[in-house]
């Protein structure tokens, strides 16, 4: 019999939702019956659970007495000095494709077709660029910003650019 | 990141105090820092695990958010707020050190009943050695997470936030957040299942 964490899509997420006790009601008393037949789900959700637990039970640090009592003095330098104001921090490009990962997805897709279409160009099932250029594609460059990111391609020899703008949907 | 107790009477509001700092007075926004400072450092700690860095880092948020007053709308709460420059330079923190290679998460005592750290319940010595063997395997797996992955799961697991605030915190949408803590999530579990036979 199939469970109903193997018939949905995102198992591991439904998982992880219900060790977590986020899972809605409905869904728990799903969940909770498929469990009882599902072994592996079990061992998968006592390891989240065991996660979950061990980091909410974590210690917390604590300045020690003379640096909580000199805490504002070092605040107070830094003020002094001229503390740079806030900006957020920058993403990666790798995190960006963690945090998107059809994004990834599609620019995987948009690199194969790309290098095959211009392949078969060189192979002369159309011309797009002149005969003798050398084969391949090269990344010109990659900016990575907040919001979106920008990957520009092109081929050797060839004036074509490629360029694809990532842009994060907004909420 | 409200201080540990309460003072005899009751404290003045973070935002009156925020609204006289940005007025020029030092000591509202000191009353301000010594009151969110023990959280601050906290979440500084739990980011990068070292505590030179941690003080560094809750430090230069403070200032930074003296600095940044003027701009600071009073939409979020001045903790949420604070959580958000807390985070941003950890993760800074965190990406400086990967590119020069150094440990990223450089202290993985990070047992229970530590030095410096409040005390847990007394418990048998086969339970502390398992305890100790899982807070080690997942500093380990910690590590390996992406920053902002872990800043989540930091702010999630360990800070208690809803995914609302941590989604404010972090400036990010709500999937974002909520596929950033799956896949962190995943990646700790899988740690520990492969090592749960050597524990179990």
């Amino acid at each position: 019999m199939m469970h109903w964490f193997h018939r949905t899509v995102g198992r591991g997420q439904r998982l992880a939702a219900y060790a977590a006790d986020e899972l809605p009601p409905a869904d728990r008393a799903r969940a909770e019956a498929d469990l009882l037949a599902c072994p592996a789900c079990r061992r998968e959700v006592e390891a989240y659970r065991l996660v979950s637990g061990t980091l909410r039970t974590s210690e917390r640090a604590v300045l020690a007495p003379d640096q909580a009592a000199a805490f504002w003095s070092g605040v107070e330098r830094r003020i002094q000095r001229g503390a740079t104001p806030t900006r957020p921090a920058r993403p990666a490009l790798r995190e960006l494709f963690w945090d998107h990962p059809r994004l990834s997805l599609a620019s995987a897709v948009a690199a194969v077709v790309l290098v095959l279409g211009l392949t078969l160009g060189q192979m002369g099932v159309w011309t797009v660029r002149p005969p003798g250029a050398p084969n391949g594609v090269e990344v010109v460059s990659v900016e990575a910003g907040e919001d979106a990111s920008v990957m520009v391609f092109q081929a050797p020899g060839s004036s074509l650019k490629v360029i694809w703008v990532f842009e994060k949907p907004s909420s | 990141m409200g201080g540990p107790g309460g003072p005899p009477r009751e404290p003045e509001d973070d935002r009156d105090l925020v609204d006289r700092a940005r007025r020029g007075d030092r000591e509202a926004f000191a009353t301000l820092v010594r009151r969110h400072q023990d959280r601050a450092f906290n979440l500084a700690y739990q980011m990068v695990r070292n505590r030179e860095d941690a003080l560094d880092i809750s430090q230069e948020a403070f200032a930074r958010a003296y600095t940044s007053l003027p701009a600071f709308k009073g939409e979020a709460s001045f903790t949420t707020w604070m959580h958000r420059i807390v985070v941003n330079l950890a993760i800074d923190n965190l990406r400086r050190r990967r590119r020069s290679g150094t440990t990223a998460y450089d202290d993985t005592r990070a047992a229970p009943q530590g030095g410096d750290a409040e005390p847990a319940a007394p418990d048998n010595p086969a339970t502390i050695l398992e305890r100790k063997q899982v807070h080690a395997l997942l500093a380990r797996g910690i590590a390996q997470l992406p920053p902002a992955q872990r800043a989540v799961l930091v702010l999630r697991e360990i800070e208690g936030l809803s995914y609302e605030e941590i989604s404010r915190a972090v400036g990010c949408t709500l999937g974002t957040v909520m596929s950033r803590l799956f896949y962190a999530r995943r990646k700790l579990q899988q740690v520990l299942r492969a090592h749960l036979g050597d524990l179990r």
